[in-house]
């Protein structure tokens, strides 16, 4: 065989590499509608496998009326305060803020993680106990916090403190072993003192490292933010998944989770783009 | 009196402890350029990290002007041959660095006086990137920008910036390629000639060492599991010509290469 295929060393080209990253999202896509219109020609109700007009409709129901059948908007609302008062608003906004906490909370465990790896009797101190707490399954305490924190916010975000917070602290206490030697000693020849050490060397040094770290993270901490939602909440994004799965209605819980991908990937990107900026020195190998 | 004393030195790794240093004495003075040459893995990185202090001695001190240093500090200098420089900071800011965090701590940086003292440290630090024989324009570049025999360049200016006693060299040129090499050599005997610092600089280059020490000192084991002692301690005749390289290299070859102990510790000062 003197013409043989290339496998490993092939090049797509530009046109060939978008077409073909395409045609799954395309297939997928067309084999939806294909089978629902289907089921509709045979049966008119079908509630499992909405069409588009049934999710448009659906979707202008959750960005246009008020979340709560008793807060009835004035005739004359706006279609920016209609979609204030709607119920997709207000459970990005819960969801959003249950989020923003959990992710805030994770500033002192990267924090713990710099000095437990930097300075060792904090790292002994502390060490063996988080790696036990890592292997402890959170979802296993949903019902010890709900009984200890209430079913109000507190549980909830502390369910997601409790998954997540191990994983940066260690991965944090790894990072900062990482940073090579040479640099702390020199740090040191230079006059600097452990905290300009700690904070100005060694900090900076790992924080695009603990930010690309978070990342991988995020789906971590909204799982378990979708896990306490579920369960026990009165708004929030999965809350109303869960609860629209009571009526199958499918119509909003399938752009609804739609719009929780595109949310976080939005926040994914965003720190990507904010990573870059903030660390240009940052090679990624 | 010396500046440094090694006193019976000692430092084994490991279990079972195996030994990389025995019984080391040296005593150097103000203002020598001392090369530590020996084979990979003799122990002359050890002895670097016993007079940086970021390493305890299994036995024996380590006076620097008649005081033990338990950690790294502002009397030594270090440049390592690699991680160099702080990848997060551009080449001003690696440099002012030292000056910055010796003279100001976390809160005092918050006060008018450091703006305007930082004003000073960074010309001073314009006129080392300029010594050092770097563009201005390369002051706002990152270590990942510069090629290595750059990086080293700042690496010796940010050594030298906050005016050590001592600086500690660690094959800091090993990693470049000849010509580079050759260059660096000059500087670093130029800068040595003009700060009167004292150097220290480990190699395991002949060449290297000859051409730039004023003083050599050879590690090397007796056996395999033993741990390396000074087979040789000499001066090298200043101005060194060029003609008396080749043979004072294979002299100093042969004492860190073949059976050790049978080679007399010689000077020739």
């Amino acid at each position: 065989m003197s013409v043989s295929l290339q496998l490993v060393h092939a090049k797509p080209n530009r046109l060939t590499t978008i077409v073909l990253s395409w045609v799954l999202f395309a297939t997928g896509i067309a084999l939806y509608f294909d089978i629902a219109q289907k089921r509709h020609r045979e049966n008119p109700e079908d509630r499992i496998m909405p069409t588009i007009a049934q999710m448009f409709h659906g979707m202008t129901n959750a960005t246009t009326n008020p979340a709560e059948d008793d807060e009835a908007l004035a005739e004359n609302a706006s279609l920016r305060q209609r979609f204030l008062a709607s119920m997709l608003w207000k459970d990005t906004v819960a969801t959003s803020r249950r989020f923003t906490y959990s992710i805030l909370l994770l500033i002192p465990a990267v924090l713990l993680g710099l000095h437990m790896g930097l300075f060792p009797y904090v790292g002994v101190f502390f060490l063996r106990f988080i790696l036990f707490f890592d292997k402890i399954v959170a979802l296993s305490l949903l019902p010890i916090l709900f009984i200890v924190f209430g079913i109000d916010e507190l549980s909830k975000i502390m369910l997601i403190v409790i998954g997540v917070t191990p994983t940066i602290i260690l991965d944090t206490f790894n990072l900062t072993r990482g940073v090579p030697n040479e640099l702390v000693v020199k740090a040191f020849t230079l006059g600097a003192s452990d905290f300009d050490v700690a904070y100005r060397v060694v900090m900076r040094q790992i924080l695009p490292r603990v930010l690309n770290s978070i990342r991988l993270n995020l789906k971590a901490v909204m799982l378990f933010l979708f896990a306490g939602e579920m369960i026990a909440s009165t708004d929030g994004l999965a809350f109303r998944i869960a609860l629209l799965r009571r009526h199958m209605g499918m119509d909003v819980i399938v752009p609804y989770v739609l719009w929780v991908a595109l949310l976080l990937f939005l926040v994914d990107f965003g720190m990507r783009i904010l990573n870059r900026k903030l660390h240009p020195w940052f090679q990624e190998a | 009196m010396a500046l440094i004393q090694i006193q019976n030195l000692s430092v084994a790794y490991g279990t079972p402890l195996r030994p990389v240093l025995t019984d080391i004495n040296l005593s150097i003075r103000e203002g020598e350029f001392v090369c530590v040459l020996g084979q990979t893995g003799c122990g002359k990185s050890t002895l670097l990290k016993m007079i940086l202090g970021a390493e305890a001695p299994t036995r024996g001190r380590v006076l620097i002007d008649g005081m033990e240093h338990k950690q790294p500090d502002r009397t030594r200098g270090y440049v390592p041959q690699k991680y160099s420089l702080f990848p997060d900071k551009t080449v001003l800011e690696n440099i002012t660095f030292g000056p910055e965090v010796s003279e100001f701590n976390m809160f005092t940086r918050l006060t008018p006086r450091f703006l305007r003292r930082r004003r000073d440290i960074r010309e001073e630090a314009m006129r080392f990137i300029g010594r050092i024989g770097l563009h201005e324009r390369d002051a706002r570049k990152y270590p990942h920008q510069l090629s290595g025999g750059m990086q080293q360049r700042v690496a010796i200016a940010q050594a030298l910036v906050t005016h050590p006693r001592i600086l500690l060299m660690d094959e800091a040129f090993s990693a470049l390629d000849p010509g580079t090499r050759k260059d660096m050599q000059r500087l670093i005997r130029q800068l040595w000639r003009d700060t009167g610092v004292t150097v220290l600089f480990v190699t395991h280059n002949t060449q290297e060492a000859v051409y730039l020490g004023c003083r050599i000192i050879v590690l090397a084991k007796e056996s395999a599991d033993a741990g390396a002692q000074v087979a040789m301690d000499m001066s090298v005749p200043e101005p060194c010509h060029e003609h008396q390289i080749p043979v004072l290299v294979h002299h100093l070859e042969h004492a860190s290469g073949s059976a050790r102990g049978e080679v007399p510790v010689f000077a020739t000062a």
